[in-house]
């Protein structure tokens, strides 16, 4: 709700019609029965709101890890203009899936640095361990009132990891109608992104090469993505305020992932074809880059509640999205702040999500067909559904600053479209279940 | 009115004590900088004392005391202690300095008002047909006889909560040195600058989540607000703010959100912040010419 970002005057002191003035404070005087009072002293400090929040994810079985911290500091001036500047570090361990299936017997891959290679154990889902990564992200806004009713809002943000580089800008208009009751807002932003994968991009759908051999790898890639969205939120009453967007998100370039591969099969068994690894090691199969499309347009519906049922608010959400990926998802979003005593609130979230696959998503290529233009077996563009789980207690310290401690149980279950399963590959799992642990520490205070 | 338990629950804080209790509907809060728990007991327990007894003798809701017995009297003349007597000349001094826009017996339009979110406004008549029971000039007030017409009421309602500020702090600055402020409901004072920081930091409320709040460093004075984001009517998309002006019957139009104003005494804050708001539209301008310290929420 913007409705509140409503024009405020810092009114100067300067005086011109000092007789209503004098005129209360002798009448006051009397009032009291005091001669003088000491003159006032107050004045308007500009603040720092700071949040501030250490989140750490852990994915269950070795997977990823990410230990992150985050700040928004927001700088109120007079008028309503405000500046908001966020800091966040990531840290990133752990395994993620290369792409590739099981198998019975061990499998080697050389790692995307083509330096060396790993192996991974007979039965396994095949990990590349060399995930590890730390992740800057900086940003800065700034709002102001336009007119008595609009509010405009500007942005840049930035953020670096090893491989990656995201440059953004984003601005917002807001317009209040029918009382301040109801906003309508459009928003643009536009990021441009640098991949410069470790070892360079490998040319999309060639086979991953020995240790030593970077015949098929290219260098940087780009990626542009613009985002539009236009809203309108609605106080409904006192205890009521709904809000409904339209997002609409075209991104073009290289939006492949470089690290990752599909097992090439036989088309009977479902077996990895097999391959000799050169004399200082590579791949024991053969596992080819993926390749997805170089342009990707989604159109997301969002509708969200925000209701007070006498003191307990309740935040429910319904996400839409749809693609030319062919991916579709929904996600049913509630919490419930529910106060504990007079400074203190117990929050219990529960999060839905299901999406179903992208049209080029497969687990396997069939060598006995043809290759296809795109192919990516990366598990986030699979069919899969997701709960989310858990509970937030948020209390005032004793200065009144807020502290909160949430907890959330994540877990995922993807399917393979069963046309895409082939011979042996029904006794192995190779979209297995994930899971998930957040816990989170915030506190926000003032300076 | 059922009354909340007078109890005063003392807390520790980052530079003292504070002192929590119910009074005139609302929590109130006492924080003084000193480390000695007696001591603090002490003034919160006088402070509390003070705003209920100010309660107890000028609320409207409560039978026997002055403003029932002035209620009450049924076109009767009514002879009023000293105390009361001061607060009727104040606001015979308001109704004339505000254009007999501030009036004490404008009360009885609540009978067709209610401000609770809804969307119910009165009918014309019931409003026109209030009109007649308000008006300060039907009374013949002279101190400290008071005459009003049977059927009028007055509510003090309008003054108690600043008045009772500042005979805190009065109060406060009989019984100890230590320095304090006094909050009552958000109408607030000090005794004047802490010394274990530069100044009082108050912390005055956005009115909706994304809307941040303003944080005013007060050495000396007083602040009072008017205007409530939550006490408001919708109908046919038309928002009704409860200020209600008494010449009209009817909500003052386009009036600010709130007014904060800050001042030497808590009386004379909550009096610029209510006249401002009596302006509407030109509630900024005015605050500008009496060249007073004060921030206004559209």
């Amino acid at each position: 709700m913007r409705a509140a970002a409503a024009a405020v005057t810092d009114v100067a002191v300067r005086s011109k019609d000092p007789s209503l003035t004098a005129a209360l404070a002798s009448a006051t005087c009397v009032l009291l029965g005091t001669t003088t009072s000491a003159p006032v002293d107050a004045r308007e400090e500009p603040t720092w709101d700071v949040s501030t929040s250490l989140l750490y994810y852990g994915e269950d079985g070795d997977r990823v890890r990410d230990l992150s911290f985050k700040s928004l500091s927001r700088r109120l001036y007079s008028d309503d203009r405000v500046l908001t500047l966020g800091l966040t570090i990531d840290s990133l361990t752990g395994a993620t899936p290369n792409g590739a299936i099981r198998q019975d017997g061990v499998q080697t891959f050389t790692r995307p640095s083509g330096a060396d290679a790993y192996t991974v154990t007979t039965g396994a889902l095949p990990l590349d361990d060399t995930f590890k990564d730390t992740r800057l992200s900086l940003s800065a806004n700034w709002q102001q009132p336009a007119g008595e009713k609009g509010l405009v809002n500007v942005g840049a943000s930035a953020s670096k990891e090893y491989d990656y580089l995201h440059t953004g800008l984003n601005a917002k208009y807001a317009h209040d109608f029918n009382q301040r009751n109801t906003t309508v807002s459009a928003g643009i932003a536009y990021a441009y992104d640098t991949i410069d994968p470790v070892g360079g991009a490998p040319l999309p759908l060639t086979p991953m090469l020995d240790v030593g051999d970077v015949s098929n790898r290219l260098g940087d890639k780009h990626k542009d993505i613009l985002d539009v969205i236009v809203g309108v939120s609605q106080v409904v009453n006192r205890n009521l305020v709904v809000q409904a967007n339209y997002s609409f998100s075209r991104q073009d370039g290289y939006l492949n992932n470089p690290y990752k591969v599909l097992s090439r099969v036989d088309g009977v068994t479902g077996e990895t074809l097999p391959r000799a690894p050169g004399p200082n090691g590579g791949p024991s199969g053969q596992f080819l880059f993926e390749n997805r499309p170089d342009q990707r347009t989604l159109h997301g519906i969002y509708t969200q509640a925000k209701l007070n049922l006498g003191g307990r608010v309740l935040d429910a959400s319904y996400r839409y999205m749809t693609d030319d990926w062919e991916i579709d998802s929904h996600t049913l979003d509630m919490r419930l702040r529910w106060p504990v005593g007079p400074s203190s609130y117990l929050e219990p979230h529960v999060r839905f999500y299901t999406q179903t696959e992208a049209e080029f998503y497969r687990v396997s290529l069939d060598d006995s067909q043809s290759l296809p233009s795109f192919a990516s077996s990366d598990y986030r563009l699979g069919n899969f559904d997701a709960v989310t789980a858990g509970l937030k207690f948020g209390w005032k310290t004793r200065n009144d600053n807020a502290m909160a401690v949430r907890v959330e149980w994540y877990t995922q279950s993807g399917t393979i479209p069963a046309a895409q399963i082939i011979g042996n590959q029904a006794a192995r799992d190779n979209y297995p279940d994930l899971d998930a642990l957040i816990v989170q520490v915030s506190y926000r205070f003032g300076l | 009115m059922t009354q909340p338990e007078r109890e005063i629950t003392l807390r520790r804080t980052a530079t003292g004590w504070g002192a929590r209790f119910p009074a005139m509907a609302s929590p109130c809060e006492v924080l003084l900088e000193t480390d000695d728990r007696e001591v603090a007991q002490g003034a919160a327990t006088a402070v509390a004392a003070e705003a209920w007894r100010i309660e107890d003798k000028f609320s409207r809701y409560l039978d026997g005391n002055a403003v029932h017995r002035i209620n009450s009297a049924g076109g009767e003349p009514v002879v009023v202690d000293d105390e009361t007597a001061r607060l009727l000349d104040f606001a015979e001094t308001l109704y004339g300095l505000s254009d007999r826009r501030f009036d004490i017996t404008s009360g009885v339009l609540r009978k067709a008002w209610r401000f609770d979110g809804g969307d119910r406004i009165p009918d014309r008549e019931a409003v026109e047909a209030l009109l007649e029971r308000i008006g300060w000039h039907r009374v013949t007030w002279q101190s400290p006889r008071l005459v009003m017409p049977a059927g009028m009421e007055i509510d003090l309602g309008g003054i108690g909560k600043e008045y009772a500020v500042d005979r805190c702090i009065e109060v406060l600055g009989r019984s100890t040195d230590v320095p304090a402020l006094v909050n009552l409901g958000g109408d607030l004072g000090v005794t004047g600058p802490p010394r274990r920081r530069d100044a009082w930091r108050v912390g005055v409320e956005g009115h909706a989540a994304t809307s941040a709040d303003r944080r005013i460093d007060l050495k000396q004075g007083a602040l009072a607000t008017s205007g409530d984001a939550r006490r408001f009517l919708l109908h046919d998309g038309i928002r009704y703010g409860h200020i209600l002006d008494p010449t009209t019957g009817w909500p003052v139009a386009n009036a600010p959100r709130s007014v904060t104003v800050a001042a030497d005494t808590c009386t004379q804050a909550g009096m610029l912040s209510t006249l401002a708001m009596l302006q509407g539209h030109e509630a900024e301008a005015f605050l500008e010419r009496q060249g007073i310290k004060a921030w206004c929420r559209r």
